[in-house]
């Protein structure tokens, strides 16, 4: 709902400077490839529309072209960068596992690499005025399954190894993290939350967590690595703790 | 089911955000009477533009053909971009309260639990999602405190000289004393979403109150005035928070007195003097 900027849920993923700095040609190439098709569409709506006969329909149709106009950007942009990353896949799938925060390790290069190509279709996804568009349709994309009636809108979820069953309710600001930075260890793991679950405001789940069926966790908690959240529990504290 | 909601399990877990829900449909409509207002209340100005660029006219509107206005013309686009974009969020801003305004009309605002699928709980949701666009534009504007008259244009009592400028808040069933100063990352909610029932229930924060950043108030929070809510807390459902102290806890559950800095400081230098004394 509506956040102010510091609340907003852009992806605050962290980049390596040493990838970053060799595949920025690459991220402006995706930039520049999802602005094609709009401005193909309002070329022809130009060419088309603005006449002497027309202008009263083209200023009545012009807030349609606007809502046109963001859902085709954020649309191309989504598709480029998942083509990208089915490219990248194909070269080094994606491992769960512990592996050394150095760009010389396979795992963690590839990480930012993914990272870099998500980056472009999540920013524009969080930053327009349709708050159910990041986490119900871009991450759909990028492998996150989301089941039905979930209230997830608000919630900051990482783009990979996550799944969400049906009627989940995650709180206001939380955070589901399946990456860790530990000093020199890099972890990826699988996220798991069971339906019914319930998760409350501004907690953060960290990598391996899995929450079972109907199992609580309190506001403002964190649950520790490769935690089990049990069925019909309500758990809290830092790290999270079984309370009843 | 009152008992049912308010026992101990839930007194520990605060969500928020609503379901989406068809009516979500509501931010196109509000965005195209917006953009719509902003491109006829221009008309005449980019008419004029439009004519001076091209030689044709869009708008049957008279021109006159200087120079002189020529050039105040095309002075006059950064200004006008400018209040284009204020025009823009304050013709949305009321056409939303107007909306607002007529769903309070077919359903009162109503404290209590509802069930999924009852009247209140598809009201409360409709509420939700018309307030959604303004508030967003509001915070987008370069002014901070634009968004507090729009929550006060919905009904949120807001006092004098408060700051909210960087948390979540509620559209309604929310009172703020005068001098009230939050922080950052504040979330204040008045309804919680609990398995398929819906709490909905009045906050109120009392004048010159303090709260912290990183903090939940959950609804039916009463705050006296000069109540101070430590930062990383979150408080209970229907919890009183009383005047001149200090809460703190996950959830609320320890005073601290007030101190002034003077008090603080002499704490402080006797600690520090204590284990010389004892090495000596």
């Amino acid at each position: 709902m509506f956040q102010p900027a510091s609340l907003k849920g852009d992806s605050p993923t962290p980049i390596d400077e040493n990838v970053r700095k060799k595949f920025i040609p690459l991220y402006i190439l995706i930039i520049l490839l999802s602005f094609i098709p709009v401005s193909i569409m309002e070329y022809f709506i130009v060419l088309y529309l603005w006449r002497i006969q027309f202008y009263v329909i083209f200023i009545l149709l012009f807030p349609l072209n606007l809502i046109c106009m963001i859902y085709l950007l954020q649309f191309s942009a989504i598709v480029i960068s998942f083509l990208i990353l089915k490219m990248i896949n194909l070269i080094h799938a994606p491992k769960e596992g512990i592996f050394e925060r150095n760009v010389k390790d396979k795992e963690y290069y590839f990480w930012n690499m993914r990272n870099i190509v998500k980056k472009w279709a999540l920013f524009v996804t969080a930053s327009n005025p349709f708050p159910w568009l990041k986490n119900r349709f871009t991450l759909r994309f990028f492998g996150v399954r989301i089941g039905k009636h979930t209230l997830c809108d608000n919630t900051w979820i990482s783009s990979e190894f996550v799944r969400i069953g049906k009627n989940v309710i995650l709180g206001m600001n939380s955070t589901i993290l399946t990456f860790g930075i530990e000093q020199d260890k890099f972890i990826l793991k699988r996220i798991l939350i069971e339906d019914e679950a319930l998760i409350g405001a501004k907690c953060v789940l960290l990598p391996g967590t899995i929450v079972k069926k109907k199992a609580k966790l309190a506001a403002h908690s964190y649950s520790n690595y490769d935690f089990i959240l049990e069925e019909d529990c309500l758990y809290g504290g830092h790290p999270a703790k079984i309370i009843e | 089911m009152k008992s049912e909601i308010s026992a101990k399990n839930v007194q520990f877990i605060s969500t928020s955000g609503v379901y989406k829900t068809p009516f979500t449909l509501v931010i196109i409509v509000q965005l195209y009477v917006g953009v719509l207002i902003t491109i006829l209340a221009n008309s005449w100005y980019w008419n004029n533009l439009y004519y001076y660029f091209t030689g044709q006219i869009i708008f049957p509107y008279p021109i006159n053909d200087s120079i002189l206005e020529r050039v105040f013309f095309i002075c006059l686009i950064p200004l006008n971009i400018y209040g284009c974009a204020y025009l823009f969020a304050f013709s949305i801003i009321l056409f939303s309260v107007v909306i607002f305004k007529i769903l309070n009309k077919l359903s009162p605002q109503k404290e209590g639990i509802f069930l999924r699928d009852t009247k209140e709980w598809k009201y409360v949701h409709r509420k939700f999602w018309t307030a959604f666009f303004p508030v967003w534009l509001a915070r987008a504007l370069p002014i901070p405190w634009a968004d507090i008259f729009v929550y006060r244009f919905f009904g949120v009592r807001i006092g004098k000289n408060v700051v909210l400028y960087e948390g979540y808040v509620d559209p309604y069933f929310i009172e703020i004393g005068n001098f009230t100063m939050t922080s950052l990352n504040i979330c204040i909610f008045s309804h919680l979403i609990y398995q398929d029932r819906v709490l909905i229930q009045k906050v109120k924060i009392g004048e010159a109150c303090v709260v912290g950043p990183q903090t939940i108030i959950s609804p039916g929070t009463q705050m006296d005035d000069r109540a101070i809510l430590g930062a990383n807390s979150y408080t209970m459902i229907g919890q009183r928070l009383e005047s001149d102290l200090i809460h703190v806890g996950t959830p609320v559950n320890i005073k601290l007195p007030l101190q002034s800095v003077e008090e603080s400081q002499e704490k402080v230098t006797k600690i520090k003097e204590s284990p010389k004394k004892m090495e000596e």
